[in-house]
């Protein structure tokens, strides 16, 4: 079972491909040396055969012939097998050659010739032929056995070398493989745990100090991101409960109260009333939700087209004048000179300053003023609303713009609490970037929609 | 409208004008029978003669004989949709006023619905008496003369002036205002919702707040009812305003 799981890793399997180059540059380095070997000896022979050849030939007859039938030199016996004196006939006229070897021509050259002696198995020889000066021709011949025992010594050491040297190899692969295995495992068990809903577990990282622990920590960081998500997730779809609920409550107790108080019809049409505008801030919050997710979803750019912020701000101030009056706040706009047009969609744009200016006037106190601006900046133009309310803190800038935020200063004022989700759900739609700031001189709030030049077109002269 | 409309109307003691028995003919496409039994309710005490198909073929084919004055078509249906319905219905030349039902909200989903050619565009869930006031509004489109003046009972407006009287009196207004007094006394005695005024007079469509819209109306009403006259503008509990025609 192990040895199944084993081959499957993929340590393992490295391993017997490292395995295998290891014995192939082996086997390449053995051919190597045994065909030097015999390039040398061959070399070898050569020169100490003419060597010798040379010696002998300066010796006198008589001298020669008793030199080759006692074999009486020291070279001669070391490093000449056998030696022959011949007429030129290729009789033999001393020597432990017993006949003129077939096919050896007089030419001063080595050859490679096999000799059958009288008694035994053939063998070869490499064997030289000189013709002297008298007209005889001397032959001499040096043996392979040298070589032959040299290859026999290369492949014993080669084998025994080879396979101690592999079996190690195979061994290291082995334990590394299963060490490896051991870890992979230990990550199995421990994404086995999250996916069973543990979702704290995370995978062993160690100090990320190689590839697989690097991994590991890789995945870790991806499960921190998707806790967090899923952590918001969770909030989200508690705060929508709890939102609905609260409305959904006030209907029930309504209509439970007019149901059992059995009343007048008066009193029953006015509590069936105000169920029904408690039911629509419920079909207020799920309109919004729907909203705000399909316009993070999609990137439709259908109704977009040139919109003048200008004329935009002037609608909206137009639209809000009547409510801020009737709540002492004054609504101001300030244009700027020349149209500022830029890329986008009319309709969700109102929507957007829509929300601020609605919050804006909400949040400031009677005698304060709300102001929409416009302002061309180097790249970019900014839309902002700002207000003299009652603020933002600093540490709750980034979270008012996620979904159901409700600043602890703004519980008590009815609204969805989706506003501004939808605001920066829309600037994000026009590749706007939304800045929340305390306004001038510390008072109120200035939120800002910047939006990049791309979007921006420019001014018709 | 400032006399007379082409279909028989009647008034009631209070100004509210009702269209008659024989003038609303409504065709009504819709697959969800609960909404459906809801709307015909509504549609009949209102006075209309409703017909009710459930599937977009046989209400292409009740559209087809064109006996409908106005036709309420719900976008998803089975078999053929509510859309191919309506683009079928105009490309046989047929030009009844249609107001499309969606449950969708998609942000150009009313876009398409009006390119295909429909007349007005409602999302699910809605007020019946949203509804029924749309209906109304599109059996009463204004009759978009070129008359520069229009006259409601005491009420006159010059359109090129852009000045108001009451009998005698002229009344000062904000270019808003005129307006929205303008888009009233083009549909005098009709139940006007505030999603349907700020659609028209501002082109927004959704309802930042409830009070919006009143708001604005009590502004104008300050001008036009002066203390001690007939007030002209009357507020529908739970559904929005309407401009009077005193008998």
């Amino acid at each position: 079972m192990f040895l199944a799981e084993l081959f499957r890793t993929a340590t393992f399997r490295l391993t017997l491909a490292a395995l295998a180059a290891m014995a192939g540059v082996m086997v390449m380095q053995f051919g190597l040396v045994y065909t030097q070997m015999e390039a040398v000896e061959s070399r070898r022979s050569t020169e100490l055969l003419r060597g010798e050849a040379r010696l002998l030939a300066q010796m006198t007859p008589e001298h020669l012939e008793y030199v080759i039938r006692k074999r009486a030199t020291d070279d001669l016996r070391l490093v000449i097998s056998s030696a022959g004196l011949f007429d030129s006939s290729h009789a033999l006229i001393t020597g432990d050659l017993h006949a003129w070897p077939k096919g050896l021509v007089a030419d001063g050259k080595p050859h490679n010739i096999e000799i059958y002696p009288e008694e035994g198995a053939a063998y070869p020889l490499r064997l030289l032929a000189e013709t002297l000066p008298d007209g005889t021709i001397l032959v001499l011949g040096r043996s392979f056995h040298l070589l032959a025992e040299q290859k026999l010594m290369l492949r014993h050491a080669t084998v025994v070398a080879a396979i101690p040297t592999l079996l190690f190899a195979l061994l290291l692969g082995m334990v590394l493989s299963r060490r490896a295995l051991l870890r992979v495992k230990e990550m199995h068990e421990a994404i086995d745990l999250i996916m069973a809903g543990d979702i704290h577990e995370r995978l062993p990282a160690g100090k990320e100090r190689d590839d697989l622990e690097r991994l590991a920590g890789s995945v870790n960081r991806m499960l921190d991101r998707l806790e967090r998500l899923m952590d918001g997730m969770r909030e989200v779809g508690n705060d929508i409960a709890h939102d609905l609920r609260t409305p959904l409550s006030r209907v029930r107790a309504k209509l439970e109260r007019a149901l059992t108080s059995g009343g007048e019809r008066e009193a029953l049409e006015g509590a069936v009333s105000r169920a029904v505008d408690n039911l629509d801030q419920c079909l207020g919050i799920i309109t919004a939700l729907l909203r705000i997710a399909e316009l993070e979803s999609s990137r439709r750019r259908a109704g977009f087209g040139t919109v003048n912020l200008n004329d935009l701000g002037a609608d909206v101030v137009d639209l809000y004048e009547p409510i801020a009056e009737t709540e002492g706040v004054a609504l101001v706009m300030q244009s700027t000179a020349v149209p500022v047009c830029l890329f986008g969609d009319r309709h969700l744009l109102v929507e957007l300053l829509v929300n601020l200016v609605d919050n804006a006037i909400k949040f400031t106190p009677e005698g304060g003023q709300v102001t929409v601006s416009v302002l061309r900046q180097a790249g970019s133009v900014r839309l902002a609303v700002t207000d003299t309310g009652i603020g933002i803190a600093p540490e709750e800038h980034g979270a008012v713009l996620s979904r159901f935020y409700r600043s602890d200063k703004s519980r008590h004022v009815p609204g969805s609490g989706l506003g501004l989700s939808l605001v920066s759900a829309i600037a994000h739609l026009h590749d706007a970037t939304v800045q929340i700031e305390d306004g001038p001189e510390g008072r109120g709030t200035r939120f800002s929609i910047i939006f990049m030049l791309q979007h921006a077109l420019k001014a018709p002269d | 409208m400032t006399e007379e409309t082409e279909l028989n109307t009647d008034m009631d003691s209070e100004g509210l004008v009702h269209l008659g028995q024989s003038g609303g003919v409504v065709l009504l496409i819709e697959d969800d029978s609960a909404i459906a039994e809801e709307i015909v309710g509504e549609l009949m005490s209102h006075g209309f003669d409703v017909r009710h198909e459930e599937t977009g073929d046989a209400g292409l084919t009740a559209a087809l004989t064109g006996e409908a004055h106005v036709m309420v078509v719900d976008r998803l249906l089975p078999g053929m949709d509510g859309l191919t319905v309506i683009e079928t219905v105009r490309q046989r030349g047929i030009r009844t006023p249609v107001l499309v039902l969606s449950a969708l909200s998609a942000v150009d989903d009313r876009v398409t619905g009006l390119k295909a050619g429909g007349d007005d565009y409602l999302t699910k869930p809605f007020a019946m008496e949203e509804l029924v006031a749309r209906v109304e509004a599109l059996l009463r489109r204004p009759d978009d003369t070129r008359s520069t003046k229009l006259r409601v009972g005491p009420l006159s407006m010059d359109l090129i002036e852009r000045r108001v009287w009451r009998e005698g009196r002229e009344i000062e207004l904000l270019p808003r205002e005129f307006r929205l007094l303008e888009y009233l006394m083009r549909r005098p005695g009709q139940v006007l919702t505030r999603s349907m005024m700020l659609e028209d007079v501002w082109q927004y469509r959704f309802i930042p707040r409830t009070n919006l819209v009143d708001v604005h109306i009590g502004k104008l009403r300050r001008k036009v009812d002066a203390p001690g006259e007939d007030p002209l503008i009357r507020s529908i509990r739970g559904t929005g305003f309407l401009l009077r025609v005193p008998g």
